[in-house]
């Protein structure tokens, strides 16, 4: 076969010394200020990180408390509010922009031969919109926290004497920064592609991150909507949502939902992606299935805005809507099912390097595969009535959010972390963490699952005696998904301290994003990279750069 | 700083649950005890299908990585293949063709858990900020908290809130349904099998969510012909209390200071109180019209200092008929 290297020159790092995108400039504004991706990517890191530890310590005080079934530590108004931010932070501060914001921003670029994304000011906006959403999140429970839950039902939103309207306006404001990067994506994925990367040669990545930005600029606003209206009805009692003024709280129910529920697939379908490139690369092997792969992201974006009544069967719609509901979320079910078994049937005759990338990726292959079917599950009419708002649904959406999401949020931090830092973390620790977390993350949710469908139901602070067993076996495992976790980010940081050198190329990738310097310059690649072969054709993999390690 | 977030340790032991009769070791759901068992028939079928379709994959996975793990640095794949259309076709009809029969199986049963049989009896279940009050069909009694139906009897139900979402939630006979305020939504089932069930609220509804409780009773024909939920104590202040304990004790305390959630009862009658009418402050003294008041029209005059706490919803004939207000009168001034 005839090798397609694309015009870039792998080892150009050599005589531009070491300057990279971390060491080119220095100093506080040159990070504040920067309008470098890379940069404002990794801000974000730190950024979302630090909202999934937060989210993270919360759930721990969540399932602490619930090793009783009088309630081992809080009074019933606390564990509400704790239980909400959780939810809360996990929900908007890392699921919806963790992957995209970060991963994406640093990524995208790269995989598209650009010097930056379209809209680098733009992009330097979203960040600190989402630091001020952040900071208004902390602002409101300094200000007494809030109890809704992530959902802020209405009524019960309108009525509570807590910090709802602080907590609103942060989630407008993260909502635009949402929408920005989402616009920032969108124009990069059009006008910046190198010469010859044409729509069907680029990497799966991509094509995640642009099917997610659709969904990101066409639904946040809804949220943003509703989240207002929540603010205004509380202040001026106009009558939408209040039933003692004429209003209709099931209506909250669908606005919130008609965001809500193309929101998963803004969290799911970059991780999909992730997902897509760690398979190809660590099987060295192109995807099964490319095309079926990149369209099947784009369905599930079109169909996730029509099914949003599957979260409502309980709340009294018309027969007619429940079956229209029901019929159309199972159609989800079918791209989602084919990108699993794409994915399984690219790992079958691959070169499998059981690297910890790799297996972060097999774990979410399998945790999603339960969190999918147990969706299939919840889709089906009756069954659903007696599911609805139990710990089985919270099992199933911990399994898609938690489960698969963080998972693939972590095989890609594994993934480009050596490309993004030039150091790699220790193997043995990371392979140990990526068990421990599996093994963890299933005792924490398969109980749940369990007492779920025995009628447990969800938000409780406290619970009747017979479920006592499962929700400790729950917790038990989720003070070992905790030390996992723990373990994860403790010798990822350690890593920029004392890590070895890693590869130009550490794990053979044939994407544009192996083939700039590693760490990137400034601004990604020396010369414009023209590309030429067809994606993932490993081919042209020059083994050379997988044991060179970086200068 | 956050002291005021952990249980005080004096807080009594507050586990009321009734012993379910449908706790079971084994089954993945508690067992049925209604006649909606198609609910199980698809859940259990649908179970065993995604065991099916997880075993494959786990297994696929499993064995590719034991076969075709890299052993050298410079190994290829020992395939490249990027398509197989029959494969490709099977992996989408298959699954397509399963799902639609799970679907239309799933929605014949929410057909026939919508509308109630004539013969029906019809119940009306109000639920508010924490409780659930139950009337009867063609009887002027109503019970709190518990609720006793006649085996092999469909029971009806219309659902009122009085305040925010709740959720009406029978795990044991497969039925929930939300509860919405200005909404009367309706939901039927038939219980066949004898004991006590839990009844939940499912719907996320404040503070005591969790506590919003209620045991249901099924009996037999002949027990329930004794209307067990008729039950009065010939000791007023007896009735006033347990009309506190299944309605009121969520926010108000018996015994100390008012709360941040509410003004104790105790020393309550009689007192001297400063109170919000209409934007004005005024001093009243606590007698019963100002109690009957309090009660049924919260808002009307509102103690100084809970202007912007929880509202107390109102409780009207439904929930605390006159004769139970009376108890509550003379249970509030026991309380000294
Ligand atoms: C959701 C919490 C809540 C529940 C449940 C509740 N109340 Fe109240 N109640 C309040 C609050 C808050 C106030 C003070 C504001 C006001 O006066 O409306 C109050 C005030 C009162 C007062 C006046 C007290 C005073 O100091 O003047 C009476 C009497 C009263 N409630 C009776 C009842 C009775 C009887 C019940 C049960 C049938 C009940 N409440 C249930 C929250 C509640
Ligand atoms: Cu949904
Ligand atoms: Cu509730």
């Amino acid at each position: 076969m005839t090798t397609h290297t694309p015009h870039v020159d792998v080892h150009s790092g050599a005589h531009t010394g070491t300057t990279n995108y971390l060491n080119n400039t220095s100093g506080f504004m040159s990070w504040a200020g920067t309008l470098d991706h890379k940069r404002i990517g990794l801000m974000y890191l730190i950024g979302v990180s630090m909202a999934f530890l937060a989210g993270g310590i919360f759930a721990l005080l969540v399932r602490l408390h619930l090793w009783s079934p009088d309630g081992a530590l809080f009074t019933n108004e606390a564990y509400n509010q704790i239980f909400t931010l959780h939810g809360a932070f996990m929900v908007f501060l890392f699921v919806i922009p963790a992957i995209p914001a970060s991963l994406g921003n640093m990524v995208l670029p790269l995989m598209l031969g650009a010097k930056d994304v379209a809209l680098p000011r733009l992009n330097l906006l979203s960040f600190y919109l989402w630091v001020t959403g952040a900071a208004l999140a902390m602002y409101s429970i300094l200000a007494g926290g809030f109890d809704t839950g992530w959902t802020f039902y209405a009524p019960y939103s309108l009525y509570t004497n807590q910090a709802v309207i602080s907590i609103g306006l942060g989630i407008f404001i993260l909502g635009f920064s949402s929408i920005f990067t989402g616009l920032n994506f969108i124009v990069t994925t059009h006008k910046l592609r190198a010469p010859g990367l044409t729509w069907f040669r680029m990497p799966l990545f991509v094509w995640a991150i642009y099917a997610t930005s659709i969904l990101q600029v066409l639904a946040t606003p809804v949220l943003g909507i509703t989240v207002a209206l929540v603010a205004l009805e509380r202040t001026y009692h106009i009558g939408i949502f209040d039933p003692r003024l004429g209003g209709d709280p099931v209506l909250f129910e669908h606005f919130f939902w008609f965001y809500s529920h193309p929101a998963v697939y803004i969290m799911v379908l970059p991780a999909f992606g992730i997902i897509s490139e760690c398979v190809s690369v660590h099987s060295r092997k192109p995807l099964f299935g490319y095309k079926m792969i990149a369209f099947s992201s784009l369905a599930i974006a079109i169909i996730s805005f029509l099914v949003w009544g599957h979260h409502m069967f309980t709340s009294g719609q018309s027969t007619y809507a429940m079956f229209a509901f029901s019929f159309l979320t199972f159609f989800v079910a079918i791209p989602t099912a084919i990108k699993e078994f794409s994915w399984v049937a690219t790992v079958w005759k691959g070169s499998i390097d059981l690297n910890s990338p790799m297996l972060y990726t097999l774990a979410f292959l399998i945790i999603f595969a339960i969190g999918g079917l147990t969706g299939v599950i919840l889709g089906v009419l009756n069954v659903d009535i007696h599911l609805h708002d139990t710990y089985y649904v919270v099992a199933h959406f911990h399994y898609v959010m938690m489960g698969s999401i963080s998972l693939a949020f972590f095989a890609g931090l594994h993934h480009w972390w050596p490309k993004m830092f030039g150091v790699m973390y220790n193997e043995s620790l990371a392979k140990l963490a990526c068990a421990i977390i599996f093994i963890g993350f299933n005792a924490t949710f398969i109980p749940q699952f369990i007492m779920g469908s025995r009628g447990m139901p969800r938000r409780y602070a406290e619970y009747a005696a017979e479920y006592q067993p499962f929700h400790q076996a729950s917790t038990i495992g989720a003070m070992i998904l905790g030390c996992g976790v723990a373990l994860m980010f403790g010798y990822l940081l350690a890593s920029l301290f004392a890590g070895k050198k890693a590869m130009q190329n550490q794990w053979g990738g044939v994407t544009l994003d192996w083939m700039t310097p590693t760490p990137p310059p400034l601004e990604n690649f020396h010369q414009t990279p023209v590309w030429r072969g067809e994606v993932y054709d490993y081919s042209t993999l020059d083994l050379r750069s997988t044991q060179t390690p970086v200068s | 700083m956050f002291a005021h977030l952990f249980q005080t340790p004096q807080e009594p032991q507050k586990s009321f649950y009734v012993a379910d009769q449908g706790v079971d070791a084994w089954g993945q759901l508690t067992p049925l005890a209604s006649t909606f068992d198609h609910v199980d028939h698809v859940f259990y079928f649908t179970m065993w299908m995604c065991v099916f379709f997880f075993v494959l994959i786990a297994a696929v996975l499993g064995w590719s990585v034991l076969k075709y793990r890299r052993v050298r640095f410079d190994q290829p794949a020992a395939s490249n293949v990027t398509h197989n259309t029959p494969l490709e076709v099977v992996w989408t009809v298959i699954p397509l063709i399963l799902v639609m029969i799970i679907f239309a199986w799933g929605w014949k049963g929410s057909l026939d858990m919508a509308v109630a049989p004539q013969d029906a009896r019809n119940y009306k279940a109000t639920a508010a900020q924490w409780s659930w009050t139950f009337r009867y069909h063609n009887d002027p009694g109503s019970s709190l908290n518990e609720l006793w139906l006649e085996v092999d009897k469909p029971a009806a139900f219309t659902l009122e809130s009085k305040d925010v979402l709740h959720a009406f939630f029978i795990p044991s006979m497969r039925c929930k349904r939300d509860v919405v305020p200005g909404r009367n939504q309706r939901i039927w089932f038939t219980p066949t099998r004898l004991g006590d069930y839990h009844l939940f609220c499912a719907e996320y509804c404040g503070k005591d969510h969790s506590l919003m409780y209620a045991k249901v009773h099924v009996v037999t024909a002949e027990q329930y012909g004794k209307r067990p939920w008729d039950t009065e104590d010939p000791d007023p202040k007896v009735n006033g209390q347990r009309t506190y304990e299944a309605l009121c004790k969520s926010c108000h305390a018996v015994a100390g200071p008012n709360t941040a959630i509410a003004p104790s009862w105790f020393g309550l009658y009689g007192k001297s109180e400063a109170v919000i009418e209409g934007g004005q402050e005024k001093t009243i003294t606590v007698d019963d019209a100002y109690l009957i008041e309090s009660i049924r029209n919260p808002s009307a005059k509102i103690v100084k200092g809970y202007e912007s706490a929880g509202r107390m919803s109102p409780f009207d004939q439904g929930q605390v008929s006159d004769r139970k207000l009376g108890f509550i009168i003379e249970y509030i001034k026991s309380l000294k």
